[in-house]
């Protein structure tokens, strides 16, 4: 009896493990049989392309989740990440009282805005930590924050004309897969390297466990809170850059709302958002879910009301697969 | 690893990032240096300080723009309108006299003085697009090699009217105002109507 009762709980973990795959195929296979412009290796990079934003900015999330926290402030951070990639390049800064103009290559534009996002995650993670104020809040109040800058910086207008080299990084292609697939894969990479084989991963998912246990076995709490919204911030930063390059051009409106698209990934890809159990691989599962769910709605012409209807109603059953599979276990 | 090695190693990777990542130049060399590149600020303040006074001059009143589409549409565009791109949209630069009815954040609301007065808005926060640039009619295609030098003088405009015209009038303005105007319109050749038009204002007087 115990040894069929271990099994079955060993397949319900497998099957928990591979949920968001299996969904993920199920719903590939449900619409490949209903459009016949699905199946191709045009739309399926078309979907990745589309997703490389929010995955940048989901793995992200996923690793401030894993803490117990949440990071609303994506959005803006993307936003003003990329208004300052578009205006440092174009404009690049002007000392006046020294006579000196300080010019941007395409690199140093990146590295200033990954910068940029690092330092706003890092003063999120500061205000969290240091004021015991909840995460929800402290990054609402970024949200705000770091939009109210971006409209600063751009005076409200678009940020256009940056150049071929910068457009190649959203609109390129590298072996026959989009840039911006490549740069979301390494993303990916180090986040995963970084949860699976690194002492902060562990420190990471212990303190998402049971803070105060993680605190008591000397885990610097607050120094790891800090270090993970900085590198949300950094991600988000690298899905801003990405957007400006897409595009052309920085927007100020840009990424609103793409804090709850992440959030969404990272909730489809079984990361709970108690925090301590997920990992980076169910985020980039729960992120391509999203895009080929949107992709597929897209080809079957379904009303764009209705999209937003059924985006949520598939958040909302994975949470309650999610609580249901918890309360078996 | 050697803890002097490591320090070492991470000042010649930040040096190697910082030499490929920024150039410093004087500022004195960079107003100078405009050759190769199309000086799109040099370009349009020559535009706006010499040549386009006399083409504000020769403005259309809004009640012959009105008379003459409605007589012989194909020749009202022809003579008083101008595009750079094909399609329907035409622009032309019109004059009129009118009342301001209310300031709002993001434009003048305000009635054209016309035969029979039309409603308008003086775009005053999102200026946008080509209206001015094409509305003058000073800019030639063939002028330009690429679509970017031609997209950054409709930029360079619309900053200008945005950081020099606007402030010039809006806060003097009050609701009841009797106002002259020369500004860009656009129009569509497809469907055409006078109400609700958006004026980008290149000049706007306080007259009583």
């Amino acid at each position: 009896m115990l040894a069929i009762s271990s099994s079955y709980s060993l397949n319900t973990q497998r099957l928990k493990r591979f949920q968001s795959l299996i969904a993920l195929l199920l719903l590939c296979v449900i619409l490949t049989v209903l459009s016949d412009k699905f199946f191709s290796s045009e739309n399926g990079l078309n979907v990745l392309r589309q997703t490389a934003v929010n995955i940048c900015i989901a793995t992200g999330m996923t690793l401030v989740i894993l803490t117990g926290g949440i990071d609303l402030s994506v959005g803006s951070i993307l936003a003003l990440c990329g208004a300052a990639t578009a205006g440092l390049l174009k404009n690049g800064m002007v000392l006046p009282s020294l006579d000196i103009f300080i010019g941007f290559t395409v690199l140093g534009a990146i590295l200033a805005a990954m910068l940029i996002g690092w330092l706003i995650g890092l003063f999120n993670g500061f205000v969290i930590t240091k004021f015991n104020v909840p995460p929800f809040v402290a990054t609402l109040a970024m949200l705000t924050i770091a939009r109210g800058f971006t409209m600063l910086y751009t005076q409200g207008q678009p940020i256009s004309n940056l150049g071929q080299q910068f457009v190649y990084i959203g609109a390129g292609s590298f072996l026959g897969i989009p840039v911006p697939v490549w740069i979301a894969a390494l993303v990916v990479l180090i986040a995963a390297f970084i949860t699976q084989k690194t002492k902060l991963g562990r420190y990471i998912y212990a303190i998402g466990g049971n803070e105060t246990a993680a605190k008591f076995s000397g885990i610097n709490v607050s120094k790891v809170k800090m270090v993970v919204y900085a590198m949300a911030g950094a991600m988000a930063a690298i899905g801003g850059i990405i957007v400006t390059s897409r595009l052309d051009s920085a927007q100020p409106n840009a990424g609103i709302s793409y804090e709850l698209d992440a959030i969404a990934a990272v909730v489809i890809g079984g990361t709970s958002l108690s925090g301590g159990r997920g990992t980076v691989w169910g985020t980039v599962m729960g992120a391509i879910i999203i895009g080929v769910l949107n992709n597929g709605l897209v080809l079957l012409n379904v009303s764009p009301f209705w999209q937003q209807v059924v985006k949520g109603a598939v958040i909302l059953l994975a949470v309650i697969i999610d609580k249901l599979g918890d309360k078996k276990e | 690893m050697n803890k002097w090695i490591r320090y070492g190693l991470l000042v010649l990777v930040i040096a190697l990032l910082g030499y490929n990542s920024i150039y410093i130049k004087k500022l004195s060399d960079i107003k100078q240096d405009t050759s190769g590149k199309f000086g799109v600020k040099a370009f349009v303040q020559k535009l706006w300080k010499e040549k386009l006074p006399a083409k504000l001059q020769t403005a259309v009143t809004i009640d012959t723009l009105q008379t003459a589409i409605q007589s012989n549409p194909a020749t009202a565009f022809e003579k008083y309108t101008h595009a750079l791109a094909l399609g329907n949209y035409r622009y032309a630069l019109i004059k009129t006299i009118a009342i301001v009815n209310a300031v709002n954040e993001d434009n003048v609301a305000i009635t054209l003085s016309a035969a029979t007065p039309v409603k308008a808005t003086l775009v005053t926060e999102f200026v946008y697009g080509n209206a001015l640039r094409d509305a003058s009619g000073l800019i030639s295609l063939k002028d330009f090699p690429n679509t970017t030098d031609l997209n950054s003088i409709s930029e360079e405009l619309n900053k200008i009217i945005r950081q020099q015209v606007v402030p010039s009038f809006k806060s003097s303005l009050q609701p009841g105002n009797k106002i002259e105007c020369i500004g860009a319109v656009q129009l569509n050749k497809e469907h055409i109507h006078f109400n609700d038009l958006e004026i980008i204002p290149v000049s706007v007087k306080v007259i009583s």
